[in-house]
């Protein structure tokens, strides 16, 4: 099967580069936004993921609605969503990036990144598809709860559509407010321009991004993904391990039928993530000089990739797409990769200090 | 130029390590010390300057000194 260039390929690719450039530029990593909150007492990456859920979440609400998009939740097996969770969540501090941290840490030259994918990107395949499989399907058919109908529950039930829109334009609102107004009145207090557009260049190209527009074009980049990705035939917004998956499959198949539209999203945002830290010359191979941290990220890795595929999502496809669909499968998921992140980050940095 | 009483070097290290450590070695200097810490990653070299201000310390310069290096010069309170 040939590939369609038209509707699978450029769009993803487009699509990859641009989150690629968002997640470099925002350094938009969502271990660092859960773990540094018990850490370093640190929220602002945590603000930026909670802004692009909200943002992705009115979105959807209002895409559904309209009838551009059918919402499609994932589904719900709580024991596969609590197991594979917290593994994933755990696997992510060894690993030093969430799925999608390292997938874009790769384009920016860092090497313990790229070990951690290539463990994550085997480990992955071998339990969508290999020996690790059993053990998956054992967990996501045995627990899964359904709506009668036998679709995915969600915490709404017939009324999620309505809640999204009211969540997202109330959440949005309080963001406003209690976060983004305040800062901005401190930067008045200060006698600083409350938004300065002088040397937008440098901004954009040199310095990292503020918390704010970086959730918010996150956000928005989930719309368009959505839409995308459906018009392919997959549809369902932004994801990585099936991206991961599916290059594998590729390669241990040759089935070209493996290379959809995640596939090409995923290459996309390495892409991305190098052009753009190319120009802030951010660029650098790099390597942790301790061989032991490059092995402890390749285990984290593979945990990443089990944990993701037994969850039926890792942390784009379960807390950056499923939360703002409001499936009850993602949030329990997700929930356990918060968790998972918290006990390893104090295992490993907590406990000694 | 100030007299740097201590030097961390944190390149290669990925996050959190260099954010850790840095906070680790300034909370063991004494009052009055100097700490120059030395990193290759872009989100420590933004975080670790807004960390040290809010364990009090002076933040006297950050560098770019090369391709994804930093210097961060930091004062204990």
């Amino acid at each position: 099967m040939a590939i369609d260039i038209l509707t699978v390929l450029i769009p993803g690719l487009i699509l990859g580069i641009i989150f690629g450039i968002i997640l470099q530029r925002g350094r938009f990593c969502m271990n660092s936004a859960f773990r540094d909150v018990i850490l370093l007492k640190e929220y602002k990456l945590l603000k930026s993921v909670i802004l692009a859920i909200l943002v992705a979440m009115l979105g959807f609400a209002i895409m559904s609605f309209t009838g551009i998009i059918t919402l499609n939740p994932k589904a719900f097996s709580w024991g596969a969503n609590i197991v594979g969770g917290f593994i994933f969540g755990i696997g992510m501090v060894l690993a030093a990036g969430c799925a999608s941290g390292t997938t874009y840490r790769v384009g920016e030259g860092m090497m313990g990144s790229l070990v951690a994918l290539l463990g994550y990107g085997a480990t992955a395949y071998f339990t969508k598809f290999g020996a690790l499989n059993p053990m998956a399907k054992f967990l996501q058919t045995e627990t899964r709860i359904t709506n009668s109908d036998g679709s995915s529950l969600t915490v709404f039930g017939d009324l999620t559509p309505i809640f999204m829109l009211i969540i997202g334009i109330v959440g949005i609102g309080l963001i406003a407010f209690f976060w983004i107004f305040k800062e901005l009145k401190a930067k008045k207090e200060e006698n600083k321009p409350m938004l300065d557009f002088s040397e937008l260049g440098v901004k954009i190209f040199k310095r990292g991004w503020h918390w704010a527009p970086t959730g918010i074009a996150i956000g928005i980049l989930g719309w368009f993904a959505y839409v995308s990705s459906a018009a392919a035939g997959r549809n369902y917004p932004l994801g990585i391990t099936g991206g991961w998956v599916g290059w594998n499959k590729f390669w241990i198949t040759g089935d070209s039928a493996a290379l959809g539209w995640e596939t090409f999203l995923v290459l996309g945002v390495v892409i991305g993530a190098f052009i753009v830290s190319i120009i802030a010359k951010e660029f650098k191979l790099r390597t942790p000089k301790d061989g032991k941290k490059i092995l402890i990220q390749f285990i984290g890795g593979v945990a990443m990739g089990f944990g993701a595929v037994t969850a039926m999502g890792c942390n784009v496809g379960n807390i950056l797409s499923g939360f703002p669909l409001l499936s009850v499968g993602s949030l329990l998921a997700g929930v356990f990769i918060i968790l998972g992140c918290w006990v390893m980050a104090y295992l490993m940095f907590m406990r000694k200090s | 130029m100030v007299d740097i009483s201590d030097t961390l070097d944190c390149r290669g290290e990925v996050c959190p390590y260099p954010d850790v450590k840095s906070k680790r070695k300034a909370k063991k200097m004494n009052s009055g010390e100097i700490l120059k810490i030395h990193v290759d990653y872009p989100l420590s070299a933004e975080r670790i300057p807004d960390t040290m201000k809010s364990m009090g310390n002076e933040v006297l310069s950050v560098d770019k000194v090369g391709t994804s290096e930093w210097e961060i010069v930091v004062k204990i309170k």
